[in-house]
């Protein structure tokens, strides 16, 4: 069962393997699919926002290391991850191959992309893709925040199918006045970000949390620091 | 010919690789003729939590020698080395620095590599 709490590793080490057992799979768009996990009882796996698990894959007479970030929140019941199906890829197409019940192993949590507390300045998210997996649980973590602050969740996706958990998130937008979804299915992504965050204004007190797969990270990134804002105040992860 | 000698902070013997860089890569993970595709390739674990994708400082080593026989680290890299455990200024990646020509390096894997996230 996933509780939340500190994981300095000063007591369990993520290099333990945890045996999960698959208990649901969703599609949540065509190619995309999540994977539920519940660990036994008996088993402690704390992670904070943001981390990684390393998943050990049985394939053709090893054990191949696959890493996911981790789509749920601490305390959740179930431990999500959510991936995209690789072409040619051996790792995903083992694991779209797997059903419900079926075992899988992984140790963690691992990574250094997190959001324990939420942010003192605006806040913005930016998600590529299944970027938005790490991402997720960095903003519900960031929406217990006092709401002092704004919150903006800038989401590229290929189509609106792509745009995976849209019903929850603009749940939240409506939910929470602080909170804006913008999710961007045809504007490019660094030109948005640099509308909004480098040319618009000379404020340079936000902190952003970018996450994504390919380039366009170390671009945004780049784009942001050259901008002005401090080197610590973007914060990313490139798959 | 290039050599790499493996020392352990954990007090594990140490290890001696000599392989030709023009080979690599040895196995699938980290840059092609980085440390950790040399440590990983001929059988010593050097533990790579992302697969060797930059994303985490597991494969966090301490060069001894030959540091500057190394391929200049980038933001990525830097930028995960800064919250590395035991971070010291000659610290890489295992993953991303890779070993230019045939150099002799010597490199530490420290006793905790834990993302003490």
């Amino acid at each position: 069962m996933a509780t939340e709490g500190d994981n300095s590793g000063a007591g369990a080490t993520p290099r333990v393997p945890h045996d999960a057992i698959i208990t649901r799979i969703v599609e949540r768009a065509p190619g995309t699919r999540s994977f539920f996990l519940r660990l036994s009882a008996a088993q402690r796996f704390v992670f904070k926002p943001g981390q990684f698990i390393s998943c050990l894959l049985p394939i053709g007479g090893q054990t191949m290391l696959r890493p996911y970030s981790l789509a749920s929140s601490p305390g959740d019941p179930e431990i999500e991850i959510c991936l995209n199906r690789v072409p040619g890829g051996v790792g995903t197409a083992y694991l779209f191959g797997l059903e419900v019940g079926a075992p899988l192993r992984f140790t963690g949590p691992w990574g250094t992309f997190i959001l324990e507390e939420p942010p003192a300045a605006e806040c913005v998210f930016i998600a590529d893709g299944t970027g938005v997996a790490a991402i997720r649980p960095m903003l519900w973590r960031a929406l217990r925040g006092p709401g002092a602050h704004p919150i903006r969740l800038h989401y590229a996706a290929v189509s609106r199918a792509h745009l995976l958990y849209a019903d929850e998130i603009e749940a939240a937008a409506r939910a929470h006045a602080q909170f804006t979804f913008v999710p961007l299915l045809g504007t490019p992504l660094t030109e948005e970000i640099e509308r909004r965050y480098v040319n618009a204004d000379h404020d340079r007190g936000r902190h952003f949390f970018i996450c994504g797969v390919g380039d366009i990270v170390p671009r945004l990134r780049d784009l942001l620091r050259r901008s002005g804002y401090e080197r610590r105040a973007v914060q990313y992860e490139k798959w | 010919m290039a050599k790499m000698r493996v020392l352990f902070e954990n007090g594990d013997p140490e290890r001696i690789i000599e392989f030709d860089p023009s080979k690599a890569p040895f196995q699938h993970d980290g840059r092609a003729g980085s440390i950790l595709d040399i440590l990983v390739g001929h059988g010593i674990h050097l533990e790579h939590a992302c697969g060797g994708n930059c994303a985490c400082t597991t494969c966090h080593v301490i060069v001894k020698e030959g540091f500057n026989r190394l391929s200049e680290a980038e933001e990525s890299e830097l930028d995960l080395l800064d919250k590395a455990p035991g971070l010291t200024p000659i610290s890489r990646l295992g993953c991303q620095a890779v070993i230019e020509g045939d150099a002799d390096i010597t490199v530490v894997v420290p006793r905790f590599t834990i993302n003490a996230a």
